[in-house]
């Protein structure tokens, strides 16, 4: 009996051993997130080319706790501005243009506007091979002098026969929400 | 408290009389007795395989095969209500048996005869049977155990749900399989034990001092996976069963071959299980197939009676589907979700496709037992086992990465234990164990998106003792532990640049408790049981850290937090004033200190996809309270009546709010008819069953999206019967779930923000055992 006992406690011992080193876990590879998007670039050309006002909203540490960068310009009153979308993963090296990412499954993408201005109105000035709007590229025109809020929202596989989606409301869409990002608007004169 | 010898779940006496009796001219003669009242049965079926030939038993539960030929017989012994049992005996001389059949549905556990063992607990110990779980064949492990009073499920769809015991669920919940605690993901709310119960032979959940047996962060109770006992004959036998349900198409198919060959018991079992798109009372549920296989591969063997070597292997690889129309970006896209009559997503079509929001789980256990009998009072038992679980979980991506899981993880456990049993002659049970465990949790690189886990490696020391003795009308059972647990994390920051983070944690978790039993009389007895338990911050509480979809929120972890300390006490009483009437109460009162919960914060965090609220692990006093009630009316006619009922309640009492994820008091009854036979037909069974959750009431508005849904109340029909035909017994069966269509909501199933919970769904089975 005494042998047995024995044999069981080197055995457990030997385990024990065998446990007691302690490994620290290998370095985790830091993934190469191509995925991110940290930057959202709303640039807009008035339509006689004079203006060019740009908009940014950056957040390098995607849900981090860093307070993201916004930038915003002011509009002027009846004009007409050519507005197009650009999305940057700047974590990448070199920077990443995401938008192609969008535009090349553009059938499954759709920005949404939403504003609280008066005088201001914007419409789709691009389409995906069905016909439905996509959004990267857009037309603004204000008239009088205003300021609110634009909300600018992605949404990745929306329904994009769904009732009003085509004109621009995102009620009916489904979908989930890639980027939604909110900026200032002030129409002066 | 019930001796030992009625534990054990039937017993055989061989008392055998002539040896001068002629070939052919034996006799096989026995009484059959309940196990609980100790009373006769009659009307038992007795029936041998081999030699067709069957009788009935009388109403002392005497019966009689008379005119057999000598050599092997196999019995196989059947009564309503029970489970059925099967004899194997050489046959050379008149044979008289004693048999104990279960007449319950719900069985004492299945305790192990081993004289050197102690009794599972104190007490009232109940267990789902095989019959039960092949019933429920295509459910998950949760769903089936819901059928025990005072447990219910919570998850995300029908089919990926995690038990709940008297509020307590995930990373306070253990579950153990074949002696081990189940290792996994158990922090996500969706990730179900990847477990299946068609492979099991029973299923019970320990609630008092029994648990402190097991390595792990339970605080009070642990659900056990027990598999089938291993086989007594010496012959091949097996059992097949083919399920089909309506809701969602599903069919499973399952099988399981075993024999008791010289020197080397084995058992082979396996299972294939698929559903579709599974149905509301009105539309389909996009996405919510899946597709499962399971295998299980038991050997055992004794060598010169003192040794004995168990060897078992069990594989579950499952493809999971999860509502296309529940994957959402932010909160806005929650709130245009609930504001959706059906989900986004919806189709008018059935389909069997499984795509993205999906995962697919493996997991593989590996248990080697070597057992070694000093006497018969005293003997050593050394465990090794080894698991692995890889998990994918597949979200809806851009530019084809739909096919990259966006999180992968794979877990490496080992755990060695050597454990140490007595009886001494005054009676006193020992048992004690050192144990280790190491788990290497791993971020498999492939995913492109920062881990929602990190890498580490856990290593856990432990040691207990339990002591169990029972005089007169008392037993007591007491028991300690303690773990030592060294955590080595390896983490990745969330700010930029991204650069690693190294922790390094210790934690003592000591555990004690005390059970003690008194029996008033034979109608009446009591059990109370005390205990403390401690449980260290699980890996997602400390450093879990972004956004969480399932949520829309984001997730801080603490590093810094504490141990949470349990104090669990609980009461129960069963009382059976005649042979009809059986009443059993059970009140419970659990004081967590530093639980570990969620809270929302006053900040809202903006990032490029809108702003999400914050949460952060914070710990504060908790307290759980409950009560089960349960009764059966058995007036020994065909029909019998069983009712339970349970409510719990759980409050955070430092902020003065209620928990969340607490389930909904609930009332179940059954009303059953039963016939011996009918025709060719015998074990005749009807059950109308009907289960009544309330609305979720103890719960804040503001903490929920969406205020909890209102209570409902479901209705289900069942019946089945067995045939014998030539050599094989057939056990054929209907039942329908949510009879009446109704459209309803579950509190604890997160698809409750999306859709409708199952409508009704019609099953069959057909079983054949050989």
């Amino acid at each position: 009996m005494k042998t047995t006992f024995k044999l069981f406690a080197a055995m457990f011992a030997f385990t024990a051993l065998v446990a007691c080193s302690e490994d620290e876990p290998e370095a985790p590879v830091i993934p190469n997130e191509e995925e991110l998007i940290t930057t959202l670039k709303w640039q807009l050309v008035s339509q006689d080319e004079q203006d060019t006002l740009n908009f940014l909203f950056r957040d390098l540490d995607g849900d981090g706790g860093n307070a993201p960068l916004v930038e915003i310009s002011d509009l002027k009153a009846n004009t007409s501005y050519n507005a197009r979308i650009s999305l940057l993963n700047e974590l990448e090296n070199p920077i990443e243009d995401i938008t192609l990412e969008v535009a090349a499954e553009a059938e499954d993408h759709q920005f949404f506007y939403e504003s609280s201005l008066s005088g201001l109105s914007l419409s789709y000035a691009d389409s995906d091979l069905n016909g439905k709007p996509v959004g990267i590229l857009s037309t603004i025109t204000t008239t009088d002098e205003s300021s609110g809020n634009l909300s600018i929202t992605l949404l990745h596989m929306p329904d994009k026969f769904a009732n009003g989606v085509e004109a621009g409301d995102r009620t009916a869409a489904g979908g989930e929400t890639d980027i939604s990002v909110s900026f200032t608007i002030n129409v002066k004169p | 408290m019930l001796n030992l010898k009625q534990l054990f779940f039937f017993l055989v006496f061989f008392a055998a009389s002539s040896l001068l009796a002629q070939d052919c001219q034996l006799k096989v003669s026995g009484i059959i007795y309940d196990i609980k009242s100790q009373q006769a049965i009659a009307d038992a079926n007795v029936y041998s395989q081999d030699r067709r030939q069957g009788t009935i038993s009388n109403s002392e539960g005497f019966f009689e095969i008379s005119n057999l030929c000598g050599g092997e017989l196999h019995l196989f012994i059947s009564h309503i209500g029970c489970s059925p049992r099967s004899v194997f005996i050489h046959l050379s001389a008149d044979t008289n048996l004693v048999i104990w059949l279960d007449h319950s549905n719900e069985v004492l556990n299945e305790v192990s005869v081993a004289a050197n063992q102690i009794s599972r607990s104190l007490e009232p110990q109940k267990a789902l049977t095989a019959e039960i779980i092949s019933e429920n064949a295509a459910s998950d492990l949760a769903t089936v155990l819901e059928n025990l009073n005072g447990l219910s499920s919570l998850g995300n769809g029908a089919k990926i749900s995690k038990p709940v015991v008297q509020g307590l669920y995930g990373n306070r919940l253990s579950v153990i399989n074949n002696g081990v605690v189940h290792s996994g993901q158990q922090w996500g709310n969706d990730h179900a034990p990847e477990i299946d119960p068609l492979m099991a032979g029973s299923l019970s959940v320990l609630k008092g001092s029994a648990a402190i047996e097991y390595m792990g962060s339970s605080l009070g109770s642990v659900i056990l996976v027990e598999p089938r006992a291993m086989p007594t004959d010496p012959h091949v036998h097996g059992a097949a069963q083919y399920f089909f349900e309506s809701n969602g198409r599903g069919q499973v198919i399952n099988a399981q071959i075993e024999q008791k060959a010289t020197g080397l018991s084995w058992r082979f079992a396996g299972s294939l299980k698929k559903n579709g798109d599974q149905k509301t009372a009105t539309y389909y549920l996009r996405n919510t197939g899946r597709e499962e296989a399971n295998a299980v591969v038991q050997l055992e063997k004794r060598y010169a009676k003192k040794w004995q070597s168990k060897l078992y292997y069990s594989l579950n690889s499952s493809k999971l589907g999860l509502l296309r129309g529940s994957q959402i970006g932010n909160l806005s896209d929650l709130q245009l979700a609930l504001e959706q009559t059906e989900p986004f997503f919806t189709e008018d079509d059935f389909s069997y496709r499984i795509e993205s929001p999906r995962q697919e789980v493996q997991h593989h256990l590996l248990k080697a037992s070597q057992l070694f009998s000093m006497d018969k009072n005293r003997g050593f038992e050394l465990n090794y086992a080894w698991q692995l679980n890889i998990r994918q979980e597949f979200d809806i991506r851009r530019a084809e990465r739909g096919d990259r899981p966006a999180l992968s993880l794979s877990e490496n456990n080992h755990f060695w234990e050597l454990k140490y049993h007595s009886q001494s002659a005054k009676g006193w049970h020992w048992q004690s164990a050192l144990q280790y465990n190491l788990r290497d949790n791993y971020n498999v690189p492939e995913t492109g998106i920062l881990p929602l886990v990190p890498d580490y490696i856990n290593r856990e020391w432990g040691a207990y003792f339990r002591a169990y003795k029972q005089w007169y009308k008392w037993a007591i059972d007491f028991g300690a532990r303690a773990d030592y647990i060294l955590q080595n994390v390896a983490a990745i920051s969330i700010t930029a640049p991204r650069e690693l983070l190294r922790y390094r944690n210790e934690f003592f978790n000591p555990k004690a408790s005390l059970a003690l039993s008194y029996e008033f009389s034979k109608d009446l007895k009591t059990n109370l049981n005390l205990g403390y338990s401690q449980r260290n911050p699980a890996i997602n509480e400390l450093y879990s850290n972004g956004l969480h979809q399932g949520v829309s929120g984001i997730e801080e972890g603490d590093p810094n937090l504490r141990e949470e300390q349990s104090f669990k006490s609980s009461i129960d009483l069963s009382y059976q004033p005649n042979e009809r009437w059986n009443f059993e109460v059970l009140a419970f009162i659990q004081p967590i200190n530093n639980f570990i919960y969620l809270q929302p914060q006053d900040e809202l965090r903006l990032t490029i996809r809108g702003a999400f609220p914050v949460f952060k692990y914070e710990q504060s006093n908790a307290l759980l309270r409950g009560l089960e009630l349960q009764t059966n009316f058995d007036p020994k006619g065909p029909l019998r009546v069983d009712a339970n009922f349970s409510y719990l309640r759980g409050d955070n009492r430092e902020e003065k709010i209620p928990l969340v994820f607490m389930p909904a008091n609930r009332i179940f009854a059954a009303l059953n008819y039963e016939l011996p036979s009918w025709g060719v037909w015998e074990k005749l069974e009807f059950q109308v069953s009907n289960r009544f959750v309330f609305e979720q009431k103890h719960l804040l508005a503001s903490q929920d999206f969406v205020a909890p849904p209102p209570s409902y109340n479901l209705v289900g029909v069942k019946a089945s019967a067995e045939r014998q035909i030539a050599n094989n017994r057939w056990h054929f069966f209907v039942k329908a779930d949510n009879l009446f269509n109704v459209a309803y909501r579950d509190y604890l199933n997160r698809q409750r923000y999306f859709a409708d919970d199952l409508g009704i769904n019609c099953s069959i089975g057909l079983g054949l055992k050989f």
